[in-house]
């Protein structure tokens, strides 16, 4: 039959190439564009001071270790912390300070009046955060000190508990009892970190209230305990409101009245146990936004908006001392009551160390931030006042004696930068440039140098000479912030910057596959023995260029994010489009009109069903499914719900049972239909069980949700193994190969179908006749045109219209099926049909199942029909090689279709790379058509090989959920982000 | 194709009769009914299509629909079987008839579906069906060749083929290029659902009225070339 292996193998061997060539690129690509970062698993301990090159205080040398002194000396004993999620810079400062005055200004007076009243040591702070600014990487950078980026190499997909170093890991570390109430994602990021801790669930963005409520119910009467030395309470209803209704609303307002109100409480509560011996002596007090929103309650990106959030922070102590003015950026104005108000400027970053400077634990291995001279001086009051006591201290000299404490400060500061340099340097795997680490390492020995004269100087003299050395340890300072400054900047290039020479040449080679595919079309057509575009035949050509305009057209609209959102639309477009230029050629040549009207209808329908799985995406989750399980109240409904998707279930079993019918040579593909026509069977009865129409006893009812489920995934499994055992070993004698593929095909399908309808849910069965009668048009509509078989015209002008259909009906598969292209759009419910308990690799496996099945592997498998129906009418028993040859290159066509969009997506998120929507939309749209790539390219290898060889059909079952484990992983972190609706700022240019 | 062009040849004697002026007359108060319905929407109702965009358009085909029935009746076939009233019940049958067809066109191409879209696609595709279906179904009745010679092979034949042809074509494309601004993020209210496909489906209508006119008067000039063409 075949004229030599080798010639097989030559038409095989393009599409290892290709996959190969696509991995490269998509390898390249990648390590330029997805930023990582190591998470380092050191932490520091209290002992390592040892090898701090920093002399300490000048301590009384008998008493070498203070009881609560670690790194530095504690300053304050207790801390509340109030966090206030997407609190906006302009919630909390004063309206003077802006251009104009909104409506939702100056709903916090407390905070002012506070910070303005000269005699309170307390200030509001206007706090910078980094991208991304979603709450759970938000609070990871609060604690670590450190800019974690979407993918923290090192970090477990499932739990996003953090492994890194931490503050409140050092907190406990060092006996701190730590009490956490409100928003749960403290408990995802610390599961056992916290003494005691009341979470809320923090999902349900329409719940103002909850988590509030909860936090204030635990908040006051806490206040009054003694059981806890740090106290955290995250409130979410702002930005819950935001979310759900904007800024400027009623509810917004309301909700910033209520924490004004609840802040006021908590001031006097502190305050009435802050005198000697209270419970709160020595208690500060930080009130703080994570990040900032944009007036829609929207963020995520890096727009000023969002990472402008602002910090309060008070002592309850008084001083008499300021802080020099170089060392304290701060804007100051009059607030409404004309009284001198002071905002001072921080970066989140900074904050875990200042943090843990002040309560005198280690600082987090990871931290790059420095201490903030401002935050820091408002808690530093009980370091000094025990002067009072002595003698007169003087201004002059509180101040001296505060510089020196933070001289020493910054330079343990420094130390433990460095060392987070050089140790993430020595054992990541992409560490920082040589050349940047030598100029830091420089600035580094600078300010070090300084050190060891200024320290001399200090520990050789006494309380008297202070004076002189003040203009000194300023000039240290300098060079230690500069040193500090000069590392957060390497970090922030490092860890928000691309590679763009990396993306480049991901991208030529992405290109170059193109082409090379081309190639390879090209080469099969020659194979064929027709010509490139034979001439003569216009309506083939205008074929040709529909195809070619419809694909250039859809490629293009992948730059724009606005037709990426509506992706499905997009393909439902130019579907229906090809759909009316049909029914009009049909009618034209009075052939197959009622196919093309059909087909027509389909496009509405899966346009219908569409509109159900899209307004998923709006937050309510109303696909047919649900829209079904509504009708539960009404006894009729009810059970019209549960025949409803059984009807095109029955209508399935028959097609799929007719198709195979009387060919009793192919034994096994017979039982495998058989077997999925039992399985819908399964399935139709699990559903029963599950709706509770009938009471059934409860150890059916087990049987009926666990079991079936498991059943049919085992029967399928146990299918394809069989199909592939059976081509393994039974060679087929018949010579009608088109039948031979048809029937192999509908095998698999079936094989496949039971488990991929299974988890889609009730609308399962409605969609997959849709698709069946969806595919049986296009199958049929392709005879429109004059047949090829006596090599008028080529295969290519042939197919390409039908594949591109078959593509663009794929495309509007998957948005059917209620998915769409963003971490969130993946259907977590599916992962648990038939089981209970989380198991990665095993839920993994279900999702991608179900995120694929419909709109890739269905599609893909059941490609050989749109090659193996094409000579209905005229008898041409076509060779064995004539079929391979066009199977491979209806196969190499679908490849080049898939990989299009694959490049304009790669080429998208490389041009707005900057973009806000990059991580939200854009990423997942690339991941998504890359892997559509990778697996179409695999399965369709797989299947060529299958169906003409024997060879035994696998799956592309490990590698899809490899990839789809990074999928799934990276969404847990992205599941937070907001649906992000409008172009923005770029991120941090 | 021996037989078509049997066909087109005894449309030829009747479709002959439209001069250039008759054309000329007919596109023009067609566009004038559009322009005076946006004149009246502005004027009298304080509305245009952007800020009701529903009900701007049941005022434009309200005062479109008697313009267009009306002239297109007097090109009506065969005049002598058919009397001018017929041809007008025809056209206003065929008014919602064509209507159907161009909202199922336009839901399977992506119209929204649902309640507050409702009105607006029902004005839009009558609208629309009065710039394609409705004179044809004035004119031709239910001529399935006819039908078929001008919307599916697109071959017009003399000039009220053209006056029928080129407008409809015109505004089924201008409609299909007018959606593609609708998914972008630019949040302009003529972004919404009828409005910006309403603006293409005119700007296409112009261009094909112009179009037709310009073949009309080619075609005039030359009528015995023209002739021999479609033999």
């Amino acid at each position: 039959m075949w004229r030599s292996r080798s010639q097989k193998w030559s038409l095989i061997c393009p599409f290892f190439f290709i996959i190969l060539i696509h991995s490269i690129a998509i390898f390249l690509f990648t390590r330029g564009f997805l930023l990582t970062r190591t998470e380092l698993p050191h932490s520091s301990n209290c002992s390592d001071i040892a090898q701090c090159p920093c002399v300490s205080l000048p301590r009384d040398e008998d008493n070498p270790l203070p009881n609560q002194t670690c790194w530095t000396e504690s300053s304050i004993d207790r801390l509340v912390i109030i966090v206030l999620d997407a609190l906006r810079y302009d919630f909390v400062a004063p309206s003077t300070f802006f251009k104009d005055k909104k409506p939702w200004m100056d709903k916090l007076p407390v905070l002012q009046k506070l910070a303005s009243e000269p005699g309170l040591s307390s200030r509001i702070f206007k706090a910078i955060a980094d991208p991304p600014t979603t709450s759970l990487q938000r609070l990871k950078g609060l604690t670590t000190g450190g800019l974690p980026t979407f993918i923290d190499v090192g970090n477990s997909f499932g739990a996003p508990a953090i492994v890194e170093d931490n503050l409140i890991q050092q907190l406990v570390q060092s006996g701190k009892r730590v009490v956490m109430m409100g928003d749960d994602t403290w408990l995802q990021l610390f599961p056992h970190h916290f003494e005691k801790s009341f979470p809320y669930p923090s999902f349900n963005v329409k719940d103002l209230d909850t988590v509030d409520n909860g936090c204030i119910e635990h908040l006051l009467p806490s206040l009054y305990e003694e059981n806890w030395d740090v106290l955290i309470a995250h409130f979410l209803g702002v930005d819950h409101a935001g979310h759900i209704f904007g800024v400027n609303t009623i509810p917004m307002i309301q909700k910033l009245e209520q924490y004004n109100n609840i802040l006021e409480k908590v001031v006097e509560a502190l305050k009435a146990q802050s005198g000697p011996g209270g419970l709160h002596e020595n208690t500060f007090l930080l009130v703080m936004g994570d990040h900032g929103q944009t007036l829609n309650g929207d963020h995520g990106g890096g727009s000023p908006e969002e990472v402008e959030t602002s910090i309060f922070a008070m002592s309850f102590k008084e001083y008499r001392f300021a802080l020099p003015s170089e060392l304290d950026v701060s804007a100051c104005g009059v607030n409404l009551d004309g009284k001198k108000i002071c905002i001072s400027y921080l970066e989140q970053v900074d904050f875990a160390v200042t943090v843990s400077a002040m309560l005198g634990v280690p600082f987090p291995f990871g931290s790059i931030g420095r201490v903030n001279p401002r935050l820091y001086f408002l808690g530093a009051g009980s370091l000094f006042s025990k002067c009072n006591d002595m003698k007169g201290c003087e201004n002059s000299s509180y101040l001296e004696e505060w510089m020196q404490h933070y001289v020493n400060v910054l330079c343990i500061n420094a130390w433990q930068v460095k060392r987070y340099l050089d140790v993430y340097t020595a054992s990541s795997v992409i560490g920082f440039g040589s050349e940047d680490l030598l100029r830091v390492a420089d600035v580094y020995s600078h300010a070090q140098g300084y050190w060891s004269d200024v320290g001399k100087d200090s520990s050789s003299c006494t309380m008297g000479c202070y004076d002189s050395l003040l203009p000194a340890m300023k000039m240290q300072v300098d060079a230690y912030l500069k040193f500090l400054d000069s590392v957060i900047e390497l970090a922030r290039s490092k860890w928000t910057e691309f590679n763009l020479k990396l993306m480049g040449v991901g991208l030529s080679v992405i290109f170059a596959s193109l082409f090379i595919q081309l190639i390879a079309i090209k080469r099969l057509n020659k194979f064929c023995g027709s010509s490139f575009l034979s001439a003569g035949h216009t309506e083939d050509s205008a074929n040709l260029i529909l195809a070619l305009i419809v694909v250039l057209i859809r490629a293009c609209s992948f730059l724009s994010n606005s037709y990426i959102l509506e992706e499905g639309k997009v393909a439902m477009y130019f579907l229906a489009t090809i759909g009316i230029l049909e029914l009009r050629y049909s009618i034209m040549t009075m052939k197959l009109l009622s196919e093309a009207t059909l087909s027509l209808i389909l496009v509405c329908v899966l346009r219908f069903i569409m509109e159900f799985g899209l307004s998923k995406q709006a937050a309510s989750s109303l696909d047919l499914a649900s829209i079904l399980e509504i009708a539960q109240h009404h006894r009729v409904l009810m059970y019209w719900s549960l025949i409803l998707p059984i009807l095109p279930m029955i209508l399935l079993a028959y097609l799929s049972h007719k198709c195979v019918a009387g060919r009793s040579e192919r034994r096994i593909q017979i039982y495998v239909v058989n077997g999925s026509i039992f399985c819908y069977m399964l399935i139709a009865s699990h559903w029963v069980v599950e709706s509770k129409v009938i009471h059934v006893p409860l150890l059916l009812q087990h049987i009926g949700r666990n079991c079936i489920p498991r059943l049919i995934y085992a029967a399928g499994f146990s299918q394809l193994a069989s199909l592939g055992l059976g081509c393994l070993f039974c060679r087929s004698t018949t010579s009608d190969y088109q039948r031979d593929l048809i029937v192999n095909t509908v095998a698999m399908l079936s094989a496949c179908s039971s488990t991929i309808i299974l988890l889609l849910g009730r609308q399962g069965f409605l969609i997959a006749v849709a698709t069946i009668v969806a595919a049986w048009c296009i199958m049929r509509l392709k005879n429109l045109r004059p047949a090829i078989g006596n090599g008028t015209s080529s295969n290519l002008t042939f197919y390409l219209l039908p594949v591109t259909k078959w593509n663009l009906l794929a495309v509007c598969l998957f948005f059917c099926t209620g998915h769409w292209c963003a971490f969130d759009g993946l259907r977590y419910g599916a992962a648990f049909i038939g089981f209970d308990e989380f198991i990665l690799v095993r839920q993994a496996i279900l999702l991608a199942i179900d995120t694929f099945g419909f709109s890739h592997i269905l599609p893909i498998f059941g490609l050989p029909l749109l090659v193996a129906y094409r000579f209905p009418n005229e008898q041409i028993n076509a060779g064995k090689v004539s079929i391979f040859l066009q199977l491979s290159q209806v196969y190499l066509m679908y490849g080049f279709l898939t990989s299009i969009s694959a490049t304009f997506s790669t080429l998208c998120v490389a041009i707005h790379r900057r973009h806000l929507m990059v991580w939200g939309l854009f990423a997942p749209n690339l991941k998504h058509h890359n892997m559509n790539h990778f697996q179409q390219a695999l399965t369709s290898k797989m299947i060529s090989k299958t169906s003409m060889d024997g060879s035994p059909a696998r799956y592309p079952t490990p590698v899809q959920s490899g990839t789809h484990l990074l999928h799934s992983g990276r969404s847990i972190y992205l599941i937070s982000l907001p649906q992000p609706e409008r172009f923005g700022a770029a991120i941090r240019q | 194709m021996k037989k078509r062009s049997d066909e087109y040849s005894v449309q030829n004697n009747d479709t002959m009769k439209v001069s250039a002026f008759g054309a000329l007359w007919l596109h023009l108060m067609c566009g004038f009914g559009v322009a005076i319905a946006f004149w009246v929407a502005h004027q009298f109702y304080s509305i245009n299509l952007i800020s009701d965009p529903a009900h701007s358009l049941l005022l434009v085909w309200i005062v479109e629909c008697p313009i267009v029935i009306l002239l297109y009746s007097l090109l009506r076939d065969n005049s002598a079987e058919c009397s001018y009233l017929k041809a007008v019940g025809r056209g206003i049958l065929g008014l919602p008839a064509g209507a159907l067809v161009i909202a199922l066109g336009g839901i399977a191409l992506g119209a929204p579906i649902g309640t507050r879209y409702l009105l607006g696609t029902i004005n839009w595709s009558l609208l629309m069906s009065l710039f394609t279906f409705a004179p044809a179904a004035a004119v031709f009745g239910s001529s399935w060749a006819d039908w078929r010679r001008i919307f599916a092979n697109t071959r017009p034949v003399g000039s009220v083929d053209y006056m029928l042809c080129l407008p409809a074509h015109g505004a089924v494309i201008g409609s299909w290029f007018g959606a593609w601004p609708m998914p972008l993020d630019w949040e302009r209210p003529w972004q919404e659902w009828p409005v910006c496909v309403t603006y293409g489906g005119l700007a296409g209508y112009v261009v094909g009225m112009v179009a037709s006119l310009c073949f009309v008067i080619f075609s005039s000039r030359r009528p015995q070339q023209q002739h021999v063409k479609a033999e």
